[in-house]
C-alpha cells in the first residue's frame, strides 16, 4: 500500500486481528492520518465492547452424568420374613427345652450299641440297599423292604436336623444386621 | 498433592474412569456453557448443548490428540455444535433476562453493566449463525483466521468476510442503541 492511501476497513480488521502482513505501513499511515486513526480507535472500542461480556454462572452442575453412582444399598428382607425367622428360632429353642427331660429319660432305656456295631449295621444296610438296587427290575415293582430304624438313629437324626435348622436360621438372622 | 493435569484425566477417562472425565467437565463446564450461551442466548438450551458437548467429547475421547489442549478443543466442539443446532433450528428465541453484572457493585453500575451486556447479546443474536460462530471463535476463543477456516471447513476468504460483516452489523446495532 502507498503511504498516502487511506487504510481500508478490511486492512484495519486484519491489523487488529494480528493477521496483516502490512503492519508497518499501516502504522506509519495511521500516525499521520487523523481519519484512519479515528476509525482504528472506533474499531478497537468495538472489539473491547464485544469482549467485555461477562461469563455467566451455570445454574446446575453438569458433572453429575459423569460421576459414578454410589453402590446400591443391600436390599433388606421384608419385616414379616425376619419376624417369621425369629419365631422359628424361638419355637425351636422351646421344643428343645420341653423335650430335653423326656429325651434324657428315654436315653438310658435305649440300648446304646457300640460304634463298631453301628458301623456294621450301616454297612449291612448299605449292602442290602445295593443288593436291592442290583436286583431292581423295571417291569415289576419290587416289594419295598421294611427298614428297621433304631430309636438311637431317630434321635440322632432329629438332633442333627434341629441343629442344622438352628444354625441356618442363625446365619440368616446374622446377615440381616 | 498437585492436581492432575488435563492429560492425566483424559488418559484415565480413556481407561474407563468416568470420574476423571467428571473432573474435566467440572473444570470447563462454565466456559463451555458460556460459548453456548453466547451462541444461543437461551439458558436452558445453552445448558443442554453444553451437556451434549461433553457427551460427544466423551464418546470421541479416544480420537483426541493429547498434544493439543483440552480447553480450546472442547470450546470449539461446543461452538460447532451450536452452529449446527442454529442452522437446523431457526426459531426466534426470546433473549434471556440474565444478570450480567457483579451484584457487589453500586446499583447504578450494576444496572449500567447489565444494560450494556444485554445490548451486546441482542446485537450478537441479530447475526446470522455463520457470522455469530466466527465472532465467537475469533473474539472469545482467540483463534486465527486459518484455524477458524479449518475448524468450520470454509475458505479463508469466507472467514474474513463473515467477520468483517459481522463487526459492521454489531457496530451499527451498538451505536444505534447509544
Amino acid at each position: 500500500m502507498h503511504l498516502t492511501d487511506h487504510v481500508t476497513d478490511e486492512q484495519l480488521n486484519e491489523y487488529l486481528d494480528h493477521e496483516s502482513a502490512e503492519r508497518e505501513q499501516i502504522e506509519t499511515h495511521i500516525s499521520s492520518c487523523a481519519d484512519c486513526a479515528a476509525r482504528l480507535t472506533a474499531l478497537q472500542a468495538l472489539f473491547a465492547e464485544i469482549e467485555s461480556l461477562p461469563e455467566l454462572p451455570l445454574t446446575h452442575d453438569l458433572t453429575a452424568r459423569f460421576t459414578p453412582t454410589p453402590s446400591l444399598p443391600v436390599p433388606q428382607l421384608p419385616r414379616w420374613l425376619t419376624l417369621t425367622a425369629t419365631l422359628q428360632v424361638a419355637l425351636a429353642l422351646l421344643t428343645v427345652i420341653i423335650t430335653a427331660p423326656f429325651i434324657t429319660e428315654l436315653l438310658p432305656a435305649v440300648q446304646t450299641p457300640s460304634f463298631a456295631d453301628v458301623l456294621i449295621q450301616i454297612q449291612s444296610q448299605w449292602l442290602t440297599w445295593l443288593d436291592l438296587l442290583s436286583t431292581f427290575q423295571l417291569p415289576t415293582l419290587p416289594q419295598l423292604p421294611v427298614i428297621e430304624i433304631s430309636n438311637l438313629m431317630i434321635t440322632f437324626t432329629l438332633a442333627g436336623i434341629s441343629m442344622l435348622w438352628l444354625i441356618g436360621n442363625g446365619l440368616l438372622l446374622r446377615n440381616q444386621r | 498433592m498437585t492436581a492432575p493435569t488435563d492429560r492425566d484425566l483424559i488418559l484415565r477417562a480413556r481407561r474407563g474412569a468416568s470420574d476423571a472425565f467428571g473432573e474435566l467437565v467440572s473444570r470447563y463446564q462454565t466456559s463451555v456453557f458460556n460459548v453456548c450461551y453466547r451462541m444461543l442466548h437461551e439458558r436452558n438450551e445453552a445448558e443442554d448443548l453444553a451437556q451434549e458437548t461433553f457427551m460427544r467429547a466423551y464418546d470421541r475421547l479416544h480420537t483426541f490428540d493429547l498434544e493439543r489442549e483440552f480447553g480450546p478443543w472442547i470450546r470449539r466442539v461446543a461452538a460447532n455444535l451450536c452452529l449446527n443446532h442454529l442452522e437446523s433450528w431457526r426459531a426466534t428465541t426470546e433473549l434471556d433476562d440474565e444478570r450480567d453484572a457483579d451484584e457487589s457493585q453500586r446499583p447504578e453500575a450494576v444496572t449500567e453493566v447489565r444494560e450494556r451486556s444485554g445490548q451486546i447479546r441482542s446485537a450478537l443474536l441479530s447475526l446470522p449463525p455463520q457470522y455469530r460462530v466466527v465472532v465467537e471463535l475469533r473474539h472469545y476463543q482467540e483463534m486465527s483466521y486459518d484455524e477458524i477456516a479449518a475448524e468450520l471447513n470454509i475458505p479463508l476468504s469466507d472467514v474474513k468476510s463473515h467477520l468483517f460483516r459481522a463487526r459492521k452489523i454489531l457496530a451499527e446495532k451498538l451505536h444505534a442503541s447509544d
